[in-house]
């Protein structure tokens, strides 16, 4: 279970401080797939680094089972929107896989096996010493998610891992991401401003507001079977009701870049 | 900086090599003209005949104008500087100066470079080192090594420290930025991610972020090893009795032009063929490291 508490959040610069998040509160189980939504300059990107660890919260709390979330932790695993600033260029799509066993300590009999499995898991078994310069974006991002399994977290934070992709890629990337979620039944935060995106993954939304003081506004739960069609009647319903909540935030949005 | 620029010159290569194929679509009759032309397509050939034809066109133009427009005293033709090159080489003389100059700029630019390096990761790293050092970096780094020849000379003598030092002292600086930058720029996705798989602070320095900067390591090394070629002369004009500046000292006090032509070839050869080895190593033993796949 991963607890969020009141979780505040402001960054101190020249030009004064800057409240990003204001008391956000969620309580994940595990094995929950939760996406956070909203337009960018909600501060979901910050909500996810505190629960990475990278950034400690102003005030309130993270905890993670029984312990509270002070650094990164091999727990929760974090994947970027940039794979390829991500994964160690210099190291083929093998390599970077047994880089995660050797920081992770993993006994070396087991890592032929380890690698073997998440390879195949996404489908990279055919690419194993290829570097990432020479797969596409998709297959970058298949590799990072390769390489964070295989150091079994109990938590994926995803932070718009598909939103570089193009919509075909991303799409295929979303069977992907069910199948192997569905597989291991791991927790996953996944961040994303895509409706769409969202409503094809989550068990549970979360609709956060545009900043400063971004709190979360609704969570919506998604009770129907995947993979979910958006022509369906009841899926378009959900994803109207979502965009007119998200409507008035994202003329904020706009207007909040305008003058920055 | 982006991705290799090696896959980009190839496919330029390629693509000039298509049409020269396309051109010669149709008969498959082999004349000595089709002949030459599909050996030029080929892409090493294509560039050593370029590279041929150019130096070829660049002799020329010299043989003409320093026989016909210029003093052929002021400006010696090539046929005669290779003439005047030929017992220099004979006698080994043009190779011992070179010899010597070559080991000082190896001998500076290596110690620079790994002085350089160190300091450059480790004010890469620790803020604190780096905000109090660099004021001194900043305002040290104008003096050229030209500029330190005069107190090189009183601090090691006109032997070989003194060269070592003056070398040293270009190479140091020129690295020791780029290695700051290039610790810098490693992606903080990536030290962040290495973090999240479990490894520590010493692990994301030595297999993270030190590998990251290398691209931006090797560039400084590459720039500083072309100043060092700059700076080794004029050290050696101004303080020295031997290597390749000494010998254009010595044969400007005599007038010889022939002389100092055969030793300014001499630094442009010895230039090129270091550029080409060190381009050779880096692509043998660092490939892996030089390639981006993004840098935000």
């Amino acid at each position: 279970m991963l607890r969020v508490h009141n979780v505040r959040k402001v960054f101190e610069s020249a030009r004064g401080s800057y409240v990003a998040l204001d008391g956000v509160s969620l309580t994940i189980s595990d094995g929950e797939f939760v996406c956070l939504l909203g337009p960018s300059g909600c501060g979901k990107s910050t909500l996810l680094n505190i629960l990475a660890g990278f950034e400690p919260a102003t005030a309130g709390n993270v905890v993670f089972g029984d312990a509270p979330v002070t650094g990164a932790g091999r727990e929760r695993v974090m994947f970027f929107q940039d794979a390829g600033s991500a994964l160690l260029p210099w190291l083929s799509t093998e390599e970077n896989v047994r880089f995660a066993l050797r920081v992770r300590k993993m006994p070396k009999a087991d890592w032929p096996a380890i690698i073997d499995k998440y390879l195949e898991m996404v489908g990279l078994d055919a690419h194993r010493g290829k570097f990432p310069a020479e797969l596409s974006g998709g297959m970058r991002q298949r590799l990072q998610i390769a390489r964070g399994l295989a150091v079994e977290p109990d938590v994926l934070l995803m932070d718009e891992p598909f939103a570089a992709l193009d919509a075909l890629t991303r799409r295929r990337m979303h069977a992907v991401l069910l199948d192997i979620w569905q597989r291991i039944g791991k927790t996953v935060v996944f961040v994303t401003h895509d409706i769409a995106e969202a409503i094809s993954l989550a068990d549970r939304i979360a609709v956060m507001s545009v900043g400063p003081g971004s709190v979360i506004t609704r969570l919506i739960e998604i009770d129907l079977p995947r993979p979910r069609d958006l022509t369906d009647p009841q899926v378009a319903r959900l994803f109207t009701q979502i965009e007119n909540l998200l409507a008035p935030d994202l003329i904020r949005s706009d207007e909040r870049s305008d003058v920055h | 900086m982006t991705s290799a620029y090696r896959q980009q010159s190839g496919s330029l290569r390629d693509l000039g090599k298509r049409r020269m194929n396309i051109d010669k679509s149709g008969a498959d009759v082999p004349t000595p003209m089709r002949r030459l032309r599909s050996w030029l397509s080929r892409p090493a050939c294509r560039s050593v005949s370029l590279t041929a034809a150019s130096l070829l066109i660049g002799f020329g133009v010299w043989q003409f104008l320093s026989s016909f427009v210029f003093n052929p005293f002021l400006i010696p033709p090539p046929l005669e500087v290779f003439r005047t090159a030929i017992p220099m080489l004979k006698s080994g003389e043009i190779l011992s100066d070179a010899s010597i100059s070559m080991i000082r700029v190896m001998v500076g630019f290596a110690t620079g470079s790994l002085a350089g390096v160190v300091i450059g990761v480790l004010l890469g790293r620790i803020r604190l080192l780096h905000d109090l050092l660099d004021p001194i970096i900043e305002l040290l780094r104008y003096l050229s090594p030209t500029a330190m020849i005069p107190i090189a000379v009183i601090w090691f003598g006109i032997g070989e420290m003194s060269k070592y030092f003056l070398i040293f002292w270009g190479t140091f600086f020129i690295v020791l930025i780029n290695t700051t930058a290039g610790v810098w720029r490693a992606p903080v996705a990536r030290q962040r991610a290495a973090a999240c798989l479990g490894a520590n602070r010493l692990q994301i320095f030595v297999l993270v972020v030190v590998p990251s900067a290398v691209p931006y390591i090797v560039t400084g090394m590459r720039v500083a090893m072309a100043s060092s070629f700059m700076s080794i002369i004029p050290a050696e004009i101004l303080a020295a009795n031997s290597g390749i500046g000494y010998l254009l000292q010595q044969s400007s006090m005599l007038l010889q032009t022939n002389r100092i032509f055969v030793a300014l070839l001499t630094i442009c050869v010895l230039g090129f063929i270091v550029d080409r080895i060190f381009r050779l190593v880096v692509d043998k033993v660092l490939a892996r490291y030089m390639s981006f796949v993004s840098q935000t």
